[in-house]
């Protein structure tokens, strides 16, 4: 990378032009009805069964049994915790909501388990955190969204050079600014947008927790939502960093979607159907953030730091492969 | 501006305008249908939570399904129609009947809120913030980024 041609003006220039841009190129725009539509309906499907629980309760006992309601959310996040931080697969969470409560499970090291210990979140440290120590409905929502959100990213980033590559339109502003800027300064400008819509989907949940469902402290709240919105906005970065790639290198914006489209989510169902065949090739995912990203909302900071190390290290990956392919190639 | 200077975004809020359409057409061909078949439903074999939905939804005036089935009706002209006038850039098709179409949304979605019973989805709750999202970005595109788009 040309550090010498490195202009910070430039780049926060284009990078504050760029985010401004998404919505008015149509690509920020998708972006953000997707991601809004996405994120909600995810707190909706998961808040409403414990708002009805309480509806429910209020109507009969005239009051809220905060047991009941503990459990239903616990029934709710447990199985999202385990199946997204990947402790069980469905196959496992599916047979344990079939088998009676009390049923020995015979482990292979001779040890026995049963249901109720599996279904005790205190069982996995990891669970236990998410479930017990931190607001359970909002854990099960972020886990949901960093599993899901890296699926809607390439409708923002799709589109950072191909468009303007496909209409010879960057050689009007190479006159005025060099490639690095350009570059580095859209991909900064995409990250700024992806970021400003996860804090208004994380504030819109978080907000209507506090005031509609009052399960949760104010404050425990605000500081998990705090902590999930920097989860979820560090791990959009890498993928970003992969739609530049892509971006920069071939010429047609459509094409650099569906590109885009197929690395991201291919990656993950190439080491989950993949491993069928040949175990070693679960270890594909970590090709992409896939395997690491869970780790951004886990309790030990040795995890979390590690993720995030992770998370940037991609991100420099990319970008600096993408970079070496916009320099080099004809505009 | 002309047509041929029409930004992508602009593009992309027509062609949202037209699945919506198409969804809410859908939509309001459900609602008559199971208001006109709510009482021959056999609710035996429902759980108690579908029960109460269906014998909320019987409980509901005509009056009121009328006010609900207008606005929305409303809304999906107003959809087809600003969808059309955001290709062809036009002032009053576009930016008028496109405001005019996120205030009926907004106010159906206000109304559904407080006149539905709570086992149809009333009340304040996710769902109304979700029905929002749509009316109020076009509200604030149309009055910012796009106001100088839709000027034929």
């Amino acid at each position: 990378m040309k550090l010498r041609t490195l202009n910070i003006r430039h780049m926060r220039l284009i990078s504050l032009y760029w985010s401004r841009y998404a919505v008015r190129g149509g690509a920020g725009l998708v972006y953000l009805l997707v991601a809004l539509t996405f994120g909600l309906s995810v707190a909706h499907i998961l808040i409403t069964p414990v708002e009805q629980l309480i509806i429910r309760q209020k109507r009969e006992m005239g009051q809220t049994d905060p047991q009941i309601i503990r459990k239903t959310i616990n029934d709710i996040g447990q199985p999202i915790a385990q199946w997204v931080l990947g402790l069980k697969t469905m196959k496992e969470i599916l047979q344990e909501s079939a088998t009676p409560p009390g049923a020995i499970m015979g482990d292979s090291d001779g040890t026995s388990t049963t249901k109720g210990q599996q279904n005790d979140p205190r069982f996995d440290p990891w669970t236990y955190f998410l479930i017990e120590k931190k607001p359970a409905l909002l854990s099960a929502i972020f886990l949901v969204l960093i599993f899901g959100m890296p699926f809607a990213i390439s409708f923002l980033a799709f589109n950072q050079i191909s468009g303007d590559a496909q209409s010879y339109g960057l050689r009007y502003l190479l006159l005025r600014t060099d490639r690095t800027n350009i570059y580095l300064g859209r991909f900064l400008g995409t990250v700024i947008f992806s970021t400003a819509v996860m804090a208004i989907i994380v504030a819109t949940i978080t907000f209507y927790l506090g005031v509609r469902t009052r399960i949760y402290p104010a404050a425990a709240l605000a500081g998990w939502a705090v902590c999930g919105f920097l989860a979820l906005s560090i791990q959009m970065v890498p993928y970003i960093a992969v739609c530049s790639l892509i971006s920069a290198s071939v010429d047609s914006p459509f094409l650099s979607l569906v590109l885009a489209k197929v690395v991201i989510a291919g990656v993950l169902f190439l080491a989950i159907l993949g491993r069928f065949a040949w175990e070693p090739a679960k270890y594909i995912k970590y090709a992409l953030p896939w395997g690491w990203q869970c780790h951004l909302l886990h309790p030990a900071w040795l995890h979390w730091g590690g993720a995030i190390i992770a998370c940037l290290a991609y991100t420099a990956m990319f970008l600096m492969l993408g970079y070496y392919r916009f320099v080099k190639r004809d505009l | 501006m002309n047509e041929g200077k029409r930004p992508g975004g602009l593009t992309a809020l027509a062609v949202i305008n037209f699945v919506f359409f198409g969804l809410g057409l859908i939509g309001l061909f459900g609602w008559v249908a199971l208001f006109a078949l709510v009482g021959k439903i056999p609710t035996d074999d429902m759980t108690e939570l579908q029960r109460n939905q269906i014998e909320a939804f019987q409980e509901m005036g005509f009056s009121l399904f009328v006010v609900i089935f207008v606005l929305s009706l409303v809304s999906n002209v107003l959809l087809l129609l600003s969808g059309i006038g955001y290709l062809k850039q036009k002032k009053v098709l576009g930016w008028m009947i496109g405001n005019a179409y996120a205030i009926v949304s907004v106010i159906s979605s206000i109304v559904s809120a407080l006149m539905f019973p709570a086992e149809l989805g009333g009340g304040f709750n996710i769902g109304i913030i979700i029905g929002l999202i749509y009316p109020i970005v076009t509200l604030a595109l149309l009055n910012t980024t796009f106001k100088e788009d839709l000027t034929n």
